[in-house]
């Protein structure tokens, strides 16, 4: 092609985004050492090989004279009916850890949970679940679980923890002393009237909520402006323009399954859609959303206020409402001001900030923009947080007079995550008694009186209301494995009661929601209810809501002083790990962040003219002036001044898998005018002149000008939807083949990805890791570029690399129907089916590797170590306990064989089979891959190429449908759509 | 799960067998009795326990009469014919019981069967001792049975000794005039090696004919080809599941609450399921039809889609008292039935999605669509 290969769309590729990682010769060096290192490690000779050899020669003889190994297959005593030994059976349920919601079903399979799906059912989050939901399967396999109750650090009965708990409580409560029950928030109007009835038995007793990540200064903000503390919903499907500061809601902010849902309804343009949402962000370090952001711009946190007072007065001029002095924001945000007034009532202002006065401004604007009801809704709140700071200050300071005589903590872990975790510390040893209740080890764990340990969600009876009218139940899908009991069951036990939890779930839902849902029989009601998992209901009396501007010329007072020369951390969850809660989880610790593609460990992570002045490269460890110590990464579109770190991670005694990786953030969070501030300010850092090389799971970031995501704009895709992929048809032409055309008759499966939908949330790779038994490799072997995921997305920089466009790309096996990897199998390991997969037989392979060289898409995998059962590799798969997530439909592969994705051929298989049982044709949409069904976006779309009118022929037949590397003829059976930018100039 | 043959294994596993195989071969099972175990009972001598092996023999006369207890009880474990309980499980029962249990089930059977065979017996009290000593051992040490023969391995080590010889001979020693001799002796040793390598290694992991003992002397002939119960009334997954299930003990006893007396076995095989099902406790069935973990197999896809007899893979079952793998369950005998099976093409209208072959159909061109028409000889429709 003598073509210039420059976008078509109109953006201009740069080569590479250079300081990123180093010079590649030099990462090629390293590369190389640690492979030699590793090959002298082994200690495998060549004698050693000679000896097994010979031994195996003479072996073959003697096998068949040997025994078989005895299998034995044991019934069950009574058959349950629900049962079928070999099939999946689901049970919906919903997920919830004091942190982020979701309803799901749970796949089991012989009586096993093995996999969470999103349940349709759910007005919440649909299908789509995030990494986080589809992970926590695992953690119910975690052998850091606490496995007994145990009083002073020693085992002991449940019965007898309970006497002596009870006389505590009876004895603390006649002397008049406090209790204090502390919790993650909750979402149970169940368990929300089981506290208040557990609390009113006692004189003193005081419940509090604490969240890991507070929310507090919204809740309060809406406590101040609209006499309601809540968290409103945002409705983005109700949008047409969005300006989010600092608000991270694709990836972690409050309830990220559910906006990615709305966000993404209003950004697709599968059914011919011409409008879009437009999404304007400002933040310092990449985000997830800022980097799917049509416009994204920089800004320190110290200018943020600015930027909100002053887009707050641009607006009050506009719509003649009063404004406020304030100094000017260092960019002119007429243009912004007046998109925002054009989308009156249309637009949402949000900021992730936990800072009152910010949070106040944003509810002025939002008001001045007449946004309340139809895009921000107060009435139906998200509980998903409800904890406040103050609150939690006051028991830290109680705690310290010694005024708290108990103390009972639930699925709460302060000493890990509050700031001020040595006064609490200390506190808890001014109670007389202190109880903590939690699923698995975390830093409070042996710090109190008593452990109490709580069952795993999927091992539990709950209900949960995460807006209001909107209930969903959770249901144990397998016996509690360890000698648990709920925090339910715990306090009905305190109190005296002879019900569990479970009786008092159902007679609470028979007198509370049974009486209005228009079922005359409660059974059936509530088997209903169960079965669906949801339970919708009309919550009566909405009141309109006024907005209260009395406290705004008090937020727009204090205007903080931009720092000079100083430069600001912004601390943030990462979408791996989250808080940190589930950090023993290997399946999230190797989970790569979505824009640094970076993972077992968190960064520093700086902009690219900050690396310079410093002197620094990726790695390299730097030191600040409040004494942590954390390894650079260079990270493209990072603000100059600013330095961006990832929360939930440097757990001391959380389990092994995470234990001391990275560094923990959390004591370094301050509390500013009653609420957390996540922004440090600190002094130049120094370098150590030490180096950690960093398991990167891309190390490159150009296209290197092939078009590999197509782009266009709105505009442009307006007036031609093929625009930006005019590279397919001229492909399309030009193909001449020698060999004959491959017909198939019946299926020819295909997979569609559409790049405006997907947001690179990276739930896909963590459901395809749970469905297809994915190993997990460690550290060491992430850096050797070994990572076994299956599929990975992609992320690429366009433009500059101090302000670059972010494009994401889901790749797994192409499953092409000229795949140059079967021309070059010695034993035909790997060959096509007569329905187009690109079969892979791992019994057949011995592990020549020429697949993986010739693979044009670099997406096959090597197990270069047998994973499973390994001393070496002390992740799920080693234990026992892990192992019983593993699909049983899936092969668990060999040391030295080769294996990618096989399009989920295990549930096409399943499907297949249940039609023909049925006497049925197959029905689209009914097979869904694993990625498919995960992805809250639905940017993935798989069937029949065949049926013709199956969704994902419709988008083949897209004009904005391409394939990837389409030019070497490979005849992919997955199929791109073109990524449409809503960025034409703003003030146009 | 289990790594059986895992190569770090045999590294320490396989001189040691080829140690033991060589110089134990001529080495007579004498059995020694666990000092534990005579301490237990010390009223009895190695010479009593003898006595007792004997007398369970029918090798001591009684008026000219023998009690043989293994003409009913065998010691053996395989068996096809016996339906009375074998001496272990007898043992086993009695071990923890007292003597004089022993003598009153002996001498005054419950049982109208063991009435009537059992009504001649005239043992003393001293004999039934004996017998229970015996029986104690057996219960505790189980049986030692010869380790069998390694015939293979003698000829793989006589053929690799002849060809090492050749060698030196031919290349050093000269000792045979005619090279020839030489020449045949290796040829005829490569052969001989190469044969029993290939055979040895094709037949790894398969396992026809495999035919264990069960925990119950459960008898397919008698319930599937006697009382003509359906497979499926058992095996009641396999039209719809993957695996056909073992049936829960629950369904044994919708029979068997009533049935507690079986024609030939009498109550003491039956009572071994109602115990089991009273005191909660799995029966654990040795599997006989295994297939490799990288295979998946889906009984529902044969019986219940394809329409295949159960017979067909497993055997007449109706005369097998006790099971018996019949085919090897090899790779070779599924595609060689994949590819002359036909499918129900014009039955079934999930295959309407095949066009082109309904459209070959309806012309006349093809009469029928075998498995393999529709991809039934690939890869991934069973290993994934």
């Amino acid at each position: 092609m003598k073509k210039s290969r420059t976008n078509p769309g109109g953006a201009n590729f740069v080569p590479e985004v250079k300081n990123n990682l180093g010079s590649p010769a030099e990462n090629e060096n390293q590369l190389l050492g640690l492979l030699e290192h590793d090959i002298m490690k082994q200690g495998t000779s060549r004698r050693d090989f000679l000896k097994v050899f010979g031994y195996s020669f003479a072996s073959a003889a003697l096998l068949a004279s040997c025994k078989r190994p005895v299998q034995k297959a044991l019934p069950y005593i009574i058959q349950p009916p629900e049962i079928t030994p070999g099939k999946s059976l689901y049970y919906a349920s919903s997920f919830y850890d004091g942190h982020e919601y979701s309803s799901i079903l749970v796949k089991t399979r012989d009586g096993r949970p093995i996999k969470i799906e999103g349940n349709l059912l759910s007005e919440f989050n649909r299908e789509g679940t995030t990494a986080r939901v589809q992970a926590s399967v695992l953690s119910l396999y975690d052998d850091a679980r606490l496995k007994n109750p145990s009083a002073e650090n020693k085992q002991t009965t449940w019965d007898n923890i309970d006497a002596q708990i009870i006389n505590k409580l009876k004895e603390i409560n006649s002397k008049n002393g406090e209790i204090v029950l502390l919790t993650s928030s909750i979402l149970s109007p169940s368990t929300i009237r089981l506290i208040n009835e557990f609390g009113a038995d006692f004189h003193k007793f005081k419940w509090v909520q604490y969240d890991a990540i507070s929310y507090s200064a919204i809740l309060e903000a809406n406590s101040i402006c609209f006499g309601k503390e809540a968290i409103p919903d945002y409705h983005f499907r109700n949008a047409d323009l969005v300006v989010s500061v600092y608000a991270d809601f694709i990836g972690t902010w409050i309830s990220p399954a559910h906006f990615i849902q709305d966000y993404v309804s209003r950004r697709k343009l599968d059914k011919g859609e011409k409008t879009m949402l437009r999404h304007i962000h400002y933040e310092s370090g990449m985000s997830l959303t800022g980097a799917n952001a049509d416009i994204r711009k920089k800004i320190k946190p110290s200018e943020e206020k600015n930027l909100l007072i002053d887009l707050y007065n641009r607006i009050a001029e506009k719509t003649g409402a009063i404004t406020f002095p304030s100094a000017n924001f260092r960019e002119d945000l007429t243009g912004l001001a007046d998109k925002l007034i054009e989308a009156k009532g249309k637009s949402i202002v949000i900021s992730g900030t936990n800072n009152l006065d910010i949070q106040i401004i944003v509810n002025g604007i939002n008001s001045l923009l007449g946004n309340y009801t139809n895009c921000i809704d107060l009435n139906n709140n998200i509980k998903v947080a409800s904890g406040i700071d103050s609150k939690m200050e006051d028991l830290i300071s109680e705690l310290k007079e010694g005024s708290v005589k108990a103390l009972i903590m639930y699925n709460v872990n302060p000493v890990y995550d509050y700031h001020d975790s040595e006064n609490f510390r200390k506190g808890i040893k001014n109670t007389e008694i202190s109880i903590n209740m939690t699923v698995s080890l975390n830093e409070t764990v042996g710090l109190v009186k008593y452990e109490c340990p709580v069952n795993h969600y999927l091992e539990s009876w709950d209900d949960a209301e995460i807006i209001s009218g909107q209930l969903s139940l959770s249901q144990p899908c397998i016996n509690p494995i360890f000698n648990t009991r709920s925090f339910q069951d715990s306090l009905l036990k305190w109190s005296g009661s002879s019900t569990n939890y479970h009786d008092y779930l159902t007679s609470n839902w028979e007198k509370q929601y049974f009486p209005g849902s228009g079922i005359s029989d409660f059974r059936n009601f509530w088997n209903t209810s169960l079965g669906n998992g949801v339970f919708n209901y009309k919550v009566p009396g909405f009141k309109s809501l006024t907005h209260k501007p009395e406290r705004l010329s008090q937020a727009m007072k204090t205007l903080e002083k931009s720092e000079t020369g100083g430069y600001e951390i912004v601390i943030s969850e990462s979408v791996a790990l989250g808080t940190g809660m589930h950090a023993n989880n290997p399946w999230l610790m190797e989970l790569p962040d979505p824009v640094s593609r970076q993972c077992w460990e968190n960064v520093a992570a700086i902009s690219i003219s900050d690396a310079t002045i410093w002197g620094v490269q990726n790695g390299d460890i730097v030191k600040f002036s409040n004494g942590l110590k954390l390894p650079v990464f260079v990270q493209s579109g990072q603000m100059e001044g600013t330095i961006s770190v990832a929360l939930g991670y440097g757990h001391t005694n959380s389990g092994p898998v995470c234990f001391r990786i990275g560094e923990n953030l959390y004591p370094f969070v301050k509390s500013s005018a009653g609420n957390r501030n996540y922004v440090i300010t600190i002094e130049k850092p120094i370098n150590t002149f030490e180096k950690r090389q960093l398991a990167l799971t891309q190390v490159h970031s150009s296209m290197e000008g092939r078009p590999i995501v197509r782009e266009t704009s709105l505009n442009k895709y307006i007036i031609d939807p093929s625009s930006g992929n005019e590279f397919h048809k001229e492909f399309e032409s030009t193909h001449k083949t020698l060999y004959p055309e491959v017909k198939y008759d019946g299926f020819h499966w295909g997979l569609a990805i559409d790049l405006n939908a997907c947001i690179g949330c990276n739930s896909c790779v963590i459901a395809c890791q749970a469905e297809n038994n994915i190993p997990v490799v460690g550290k060491a072997e992430v850096i050797k570029r070994r990572i076994m995921h299956w599929i990975k997305i992609d992320r690429y920089y366009s433009d500059t690399p101090d302000d670059p466009k972010v494009y994401f790309q889901p790749l797994a096996c192409q499953h092409c129907d000229n795949a140059p990897c079967e021309n070059v199998c010695p034993v035909s390991a790997t060959n096509h089916s007569s329905e187009g997969l690109n079969q892979m037989t791992y019994n057949r392979c011995v592990g020549t590797k020429y697949c993986i060289n010739n693979c044009p898409y670099k997406v096959r995998r090597f197990n270069w170590y047998r994973y499973t059962n390994s001393k070496n590799f002390d992740f799920n798969t080693a234990s026992d306990l892990g192992k019983m997530v593993l699909n049983p439909d899936v092969t668990v592969r060999e040391r030295g064989v080769v294996e990618k994705c096989s399009f989920c051929v295990q549930r096409i298989q399943e499907k297949k089979l249940q039609a023909k049982l049925e006497n049925r044709t197959l029905n689209d949409n009914e097979i869904k891959t694993a990625c498919m069904q995960a992805c809250p976006a639905g940017a993935i779309v798989f069937g029949n190429l065949n049926d013709k009118k199956s969704m994902v022929s419709k988008l083949f037949s897209d004009p904005r449908c391409y394939h990837l590397l389409e030019e070497l003829h490979t005849l992919p059976n997955t199929g791109y759509l073109t990524k449409v930018r809503n960025d034409d100039k703003i003030d146009s | 799960m289990r790594n059986f043959f895992s190569v770090r294994k045999l590294k320490f596993i396989l001189p040691f067998i080829f140690l033991s195989g060589l110089f134990t071969s001529g080495y007579s099972n004498l059995v020694q009795v666990e000092d534990s175990v005579l301490n237990l009972k010390k009223k009895l001598t190695p010479e009593d326990l003898i006595i007792g092996e004997r007398l369970f023999f029918g090798l001591v006369y009684h008026d000219n009469k023998s009690i043989k207890c293994i003409t009913c009880h065998n010691i053996t474990l395989s068996d096809t014919l016996n339906w009375n309980p074998d001496a272990i499980e007898i043992s086993r029962k009695y071990l923890n019981k007292s003597t004089g249990d022993l003598s009153k089930v002996l001498l005054r059977p419950a049982g109208k069967k063991m009435v009537e065979v059992h009504k001649d017996f005239k043992l003393s009290p001293e004999e039934i001792v004996m017998i229970k000593g015996y029986m104690d051992r057996l219960a505790i040490q189980g049986l030692i049975r010869n380790k069998p023969v390694i015939t293979n391995l003698i000829f793989f080590i006589i053929a690799s000794a002849l060809m090492l010889f050749s060698i030196i001979d031919l290349i050093i020693t000269k000792v045979l005039k005619h090279k020839w001799i030489n020449y045949i002796i290796l040829l005829s040793s490569v052969c001989f090696i190469t044969y029993t390598l290939v055979g040895s290694a094709i037949a790894i992991g398969r396992s026809q004919n495999y035919s264990p003992d069960q925990p119950i002397k459960f008898s397919h002939a008698v319930h599937a080809g006697q009382n003509q119960t359906d497979c499926i009334y058992c095996h009641s997954f396999a039209p719809y599941s993957k695996s056909a299930g073992i049936p829960g003990e629950n369904v044994c006893m919708n029979c068997h609450l009533l049935v507690r007396n079986g024609t030939r076995s009498g109550a003491f095989e039956i009572y071994k399921i109602i115990s089991a099902y009273e005191n909660k406790k799995p029966i654990e069935w040795v599997k006989v039809h295994n297939l490799p973990d990288h295979v998946f197999f889906s009984h529902a896809q044969h019986v219940g889609a394809g329409g295949l007899k159960c017979q067909e893979c497993h055997g007449n079952v109706k005369e097998m008292n006790v099971i018996i793998q019949v085919k090897d369950l090899s790779m070779g005998w599924c595609l060689d039935c994949h590819r002359t099976r036909k499918v129900n093409f014009t039955g079934n209208k999930f295959y309407s999605d095949y066009k082109e072959l309904a459209e070959k159909i309806k012309n006349g061109t093809l009469d029928s669509v075998t498995v393999e028409m529709i991809g039934g000889r690939e890869c991934m429709k069973c290993h994934y």
